[in-house]
């Protein structure tokens, strides 16, 4: 196989940090070349310098054997590289076919934009790729999945022979992943090389021929993907062997119950939803993209409107019409996108964790007490191990999994005794996964009643007291947790139709 | 009205056109209203002297459309309007040149500042509202310093006030003499409705409004597009310039401000998001037709002045709100 | 869907019904009056006047005025709405005659006679203007700064033009009365300051300092009186008799303190109700002085707080 890029020797700084130290990366024609690494070991970083994003402080970039300078996105797409952001760069209020072609609409003689040409290009990528995409559909009325095709379409318009993919499977569930990685086998045998960038090792070891591992801004190593082990890929990720604990389920027969749901309607997505959960339990949650779970954690937040059903807290029931209800019956609620809705990215450490609390540390004059603050932050810090320079840092200077922690701690602090986790690892590298599923079970330990809504199976598997599956906006059964349950088990109950729900949703 | 511009999704037109008939319903609902409550209301002479009254703010509103829907804001509209108005009365005035060249020198100076205001905010980062505030403060002052606080007349240009007030379709159609500022108005409407759904500079002024970083990340030159549509509508407010000045036969230094929020409020009556990404010029005419019959009706019906004001606040309120609960519905 | 936007509707009619005047029946005869501003005292004095006519003489009435002078369009906009109403009459102060004169041509042409008022409009149309006789009221500055300074000495004048009909008429109204009446008085200055305090101030100064025996300055508009004003406080001047024309708190103020002599008020009431009133009069056929004096009034430390002067005194 010929040899597409070659980077060595790469320095790159911003300011306060040194991101990249004589990092490498080589990719050959028609291979899949997976780059892995924790959060902040420079990935992202060292390809967007490939992709003309940012630019590198020194060290060499080879395409097809010769040095180039790549100064920009153009220059780039004009190398034949192309690369799909990992927050996908499109425009919603554009069609598919418009957001393809930016910056390079087909015009007729006089100058105009020529729609019909237009669309006609983007029918023909997509025909190539064996996906069916309406050119003509507006983005924002597309899903996450569909909108990653149109940004692969859009880097193979480019005839890009090299195509960098930055977490592509990260919001896809498993059919839609499914389809990326036919797409992806078909770009390969026609000779395309990919650099493929996830945390999910399965993937890893299904698409990919070559692993490279980076750590703190370096190069690791490059293994084979098919001869080496998973754990030796994290041990080089994280610097040091992780234990591969499963979990042990208490015996909660005893326990009060801390949160039951009887009927609960709301819309399509919720269909007469009924569960219970004790203080001190894990309820995992899992089911297929949009099988309503997260509307259900949303309506039993207050964050829409409920429809039908009850909701008792500690077994008296409690009317929740908003958030604000919710919080003073002690729900929290940490939502996938902690970036959009858990965090204020701008403020520091301290002030996040206060968010929700500020009314306890401020006296008649809306006077802050800002030592009080910082005696209660430093403590979360402490307990939660939430790796930070000081309270005053500034959140979105964190890593995700520490952002992660920070949310958790607002939420302690408010004398939530239910927590309800949306995703709570997505986007979180391996090392502190393991820490977030730790911290998860001890807050059960400590009597906490918690559920944790998961799209990656054995997530829900390793951390779930019980599993209630969800299908179409309706609970398709509630499962033990612990070895006893096979992913298969839950996939079975997670693509249950409508015709057979009836004895299992109670 | 104007036809509904040439799009080429259909899917896109079904809704597109919906959105329109209802902004359309209720600027139909108003001249119902208005027939009813007076029987001079549906006058020709009234229905032509409230298209008279839109079309300066019509096409500050088109103006004012292109830089929000890239998800700015021009709060420069209104005296950038007076300054190409005091522009043209140095050149047809004060140095008596023919008509043609105070028409251009008009243009020229509104395209010009539309340049300063593009460069400021796209090239130097400085915030649009903060960036078109100043110029919008600039170009008062640089008006009444001119113009020497005076207003200049144009008398020594004798059919400089038929721009706006002569009629070319009542010299065909004498039943129906609709004043040039109002043809000017619609055809205007017509060639940037097609100027944003035909063009690249109007695909770029969405997909700017849109996602910026995307465009950029694209490879595209972003920052060179968003002058380029500054630009234009200053361009655009040179010719509000001439169609106020041909109108007073004068150009008077010291008006303007203001006429910036009515242009807004008739963009966001016509369902132009703030937001940017999202609007049309088709919305935005009846959004200005909406003002215009609604303060004409109200001073037919004899409501105190106090009142009107205080109705049209309310209207614009509800017209933003019925229009935003209709796209939760629609999703 | 559509039942929200006709909820719209809804609103404006129930906004309009509970605001219109009902009381518009047809039998009662309609006169508009488009003004040169609104919210300023002044017009809402005029405004007040013409109400008052209104009531007195049972016909409707309404007052519409742009938000600052400057808004040539708007007022054209309200003139042309008005016009549409087919009014009985209309009354108008124009911002810009000349931008006015197709809209007054309309009203010619449908019969309609317009009555000008306040400055008036630059034009043959109106049947008649109704103003303040300036000439008339800056004679009786003059007659009371002579009984001031006791029939002999200096004067100056403060004027804000020499080109507008009110600064003519102030200055020459002022001077002339003077000649005729008071031969023993020398007006040894006339300065003009665009009726802007500043520059009022630096002219009064240097009037000052020419003329060290000066017994009075009359400031012929607002401006012109408050600069006057200005440079006796800086210079410390004493003993000069300071007359001043219309209101505004700072005059008034000055007139308690003692500052000012006193001042020539315009009647804003007057204007109005006489404007309805000529209104009504044309409609008839009935022949119109060229103009119509709306009336003027002295006031003093004695009188600033008698009814009908504090009635036509504006902050």
């Amino acid at each position: 196989m010929t040899e597409v890029i070659r980077m060595s020797a790469i320095e790159k700084h911003f300011p306060g940090v040194h991101a990249l130290r004589n990092a490498q990366f080589d990719l050959k024609a028609g291979e899949v070349h997976a780059l892995m690494g924790e959060n902040g070991a420079g990935k992202s970083t060292l390809m967007k310098i490939l992709a003309g994003i940012y630019s590198a402080d020194s060290g060499s970039v080879q395409v097809n054997g010769s040095e180039v300078r790549i100064n920009g996105p153009r220059a780039a797409q004009d190398l034949g590289i192309g690369i799909i952001h990992q927050e996908l760069a499109l425009m919603p209020d554009l069609t598919v076919a418009q957001n393809i072609f930016i910056g390079r609409e087909p015009r007729n003689r006089w100058g105009v934009l020529d729609e019909a040409q237009l669309n006609r290009d983007a029918e023909a990528i997509f025909a190539a790729m064996k996906v069916p995409l309406d050119p003509t559909a507006e983005v924002r009325r597309l899903t996450i999945a569909k909108q990653q095709m149109v940004e692969i379409a859009k880097a193979l318009s480019f005839r890009s022979r090299i195509l960098i993919m930055d977490e592509p499977t990260a919001a896809l569930n498993e059919t839609e992943t499914e389809e990326l990685f036919a797409i992806i086998r078909r770009l390969k045998s026609e000779g395309v090389a990919i650099v493929y960038i996830s945390h999910k090792m399965n993937e890893i070891r299904r698409i990919s021929d070559r692993v490279t591992i980076m750590r703190d801004g370096a190069y690791v190593g490059t293994v084979t993907a098919e001869d080496t082990p998973i754990e030796t890929i994290i041990s080089m990720m994280v610097g040091r062997e992780l234990e591969q604990t499963s979990i042990a389920i208490p015996d909660l027969g005893d326990a009060p119950v801390a949160l039951e749901v009887r009927g609960l309607s709301a819309g399509r997505m919720v269909r007469d939803v009924s569960f219970t959960l004790r203080r001190g339990e894990i309820l995992g949650f899992a089911g297929l993209m949009g099988a309503g779970r997260t509307e259900v954690a949303r309506v039993i937040f207050g964050a829409d409107p409920r429809e039908g059903g009850e909701i008792l807290v500690h077994g008296s029931a409690r009317t929740i019409r908003n958030p604000r209800d919710a919080v003073g019956a002690g729900i929290g609620y940490l939502s996938e996108d902690r970036k959009q809705f858990g965090l204020a990215l701008g403020i520091d450490v301290r002030g996040n964790i206060a968010l929700t609390s500020l009314d306890r540390f401020s006296d008649r004059f809306l006077r802050v007490n800002e030592a009080g603050l910082a005696k209660v932050a430093t403590s979360y810090i402490a307990s939660l191990a939430i790796r930070t320079p000081s309270d005053q840092q500034e959140v979105r200077l964190l890593s995700g999994g520490n952002q992660q922690k920070v949310v958790i701690a607002k939420w302690l602090l408010r004398d939530c005794d239910i927590l309800i986790f949306d995703e709570p690892t997505r986007g979180i590298d391996v090392g502190a996964k393991a820490e977030i599923y730790r911290l998860l079970q001890s807050l059960a330990e400590a009597g906490k009643a918690i559920i944790v809504i998961s799209s990656e199976l054995p997530e829900v598997l390793r951390l779930s007291h019980r599993i209630a599956v969800m299908c179409e906006g309706r609970l398709t059964g509630i499962l033990p947790g612990g070895p006893a349950t096979s992913q298969h088990e839950i996939m079975r109950l997670a693509t249950r139709r409508d015709h057979a729900a009836e004895g299992a949703s109670a | 009205m104007t036809a509904t511009p040439v799009a080429a999704k259909p899917r896109a037109i079904a809704s597109g056109a919906q959105q329109k008939l209802l902004a359309f319903a209720s600027l139909i609902a108003l001249l119902v209203f208005f027939s009813l409550a007076s029987p001079n209301f549906l006058q020709t002479a009234n229905i032509l002297a409230i298209l008279q009254a839109t079309s300066v703010n019509g096409v500050l509103a088109i103006a004012a459309t292109l830089v929000i829907i890239t998800g700015g804001i021009d709060l420069s509209v209104g005296t950038l309007m007076t300054f190409t108005a005091v522009i043209a009365g140095v050149v047809l005035t004060f140095w008596g040149l023919p008509m043609p060249l105070g028409v251009i020198a008009a243009i020229a100076a509104g395209t010009a500042c539309g340049f300063i205001s593009g460069s400021l905010v796209a090239r130097m980062k400085i915030p649009p509202f903060i960036a078109t505030l100043g110029m919008m403060l600039i170009l008062k002052g640089l008006s009444l310093v001119i113009s020497g606080t005076k207003p200049i007349y144009f008398n020594d240009t004798p059919s400089f006030p038929l721009i706006s007030t002569g009629s070319l379709i009542g010299s065909i159609f004498p039943a129906v003499p609709v004043p040039n500022g109002v043809l000017i108005l619609f055809l205007l409407a017509l060639a940037i409705s097609w100027m944003l759904n035909r063009t690249t500079l109007g695909r770029y002024c969405f997909a700017l409004g849109s996602n910026e970083e995307a465009v950029r990340l694209s490879g595209v030159n972003a920052d060179g597009w968003k002058v380029a549509i500054y630009a234009l509508a200053g361009g655009i407010c040179g010719i509000a310039g001439l169609l106020i000045a041909s109108r007073l036969n004068s150009a008077q230094p010291a008006l303007g401000q203001g006429y910036e929020l009515d242009a807004i409020a008739a963009v966001v009556i016509g369902g132009t998001s703030l937001a940017g990404g999202r609007g049309s010029i088709l919305g935005t005419i009846i959004g200005a037709l909406i003002m215009g019959v609604l303060l004409n009706g109200l001073r037919i019906m004899s409501v105190a002045q106090e009142w009107q004001t205080v109705v049209t606040g309310a209207i614009i309120i509800f017209a933003v709100y019925a229009d935003m609960l209709r796209r939760r519905r629609a999703g | 869907m559509l039942n929200r936007r006709s909820l719209m509707a809804a609103l404006a009619a129930g906004t309009l019904l509970a605001t219109s005047s009902l009381a518009m029946a047809q039998d009662k005869m309609y006169i508009p009056l488009v003004s040169k501003g609104f919210q300023h005292q002044f017009w809402q004095a005029v405004k007040a006047g013409a109400d008052k006519a209104a009531a007195e003489f049972g016909v409707d009435v309404t007052f519409e005025g742009p938000d600052t002078e400057a808004q040539v369009d708007k007022q054209m906009d309200m003139l042309a709405a008005a016009l549409a109403k087919k009014p009985a009459a209309i009354g108008f102060a124009a911002l810009d005659s000349q931008a006015a004169t197709p809209l007054l041509k309309q009203a010619q042409d449908a019969g309609i006679p317009v009555i000008a008022f306040d400055s008036g409009v630059d034009s043959d149309i109106p049947a008649t203007t109704v103003t303040t006789d300036n000439l008339a009221a800056a004679g009786m500055a003059a007659d009371k700064m002579a009984e001031l300074i006791g029939g002999a000495g200096k004067v100056a004048l403060v004027v804000h033009d020499q080109t507008s009909r009110t600064g003519i008429d102030r200055r020459d109204g002022f001077v002339n009365r003077m000649k005729e009446g008071h031969p023993d008085i020398e007006i040894v200055d006339i300065q003009y300051g665009a009726g802007d305090q500043l520059q009022s101030t630096e002219i009064t100064k240097a009037i000052l300092t020419a003329n060290p025996d000066l017994k009075g300055i009359f400031g012929a508009n607002e401006g012109s009186a408050i600069g006057v004003l200005n440079a006796i406080k800086e210079t410390g001047t004493t003993g000069v008799v300071v007359i001043g024309y219309d209101s505004g708190a700072a005059q008034k103020e000055a007139i308690r303190s003692g500052a000012m002599a006193g001042a020539i008020t315009q009647n804003p009431v007057g204007i109005g109700y006489e404007t309805v009133k000529a209104a009504i009069a044309a409609t008839k056929g009935e022949t119109l002085p060229k103009t119509i004096d709306s009336g003027f009034k002295w006031y003093d430390k004695t009188n600033i707080d008698d009814p009908e002067v504090a009635a036509v005194l504006y902050d």
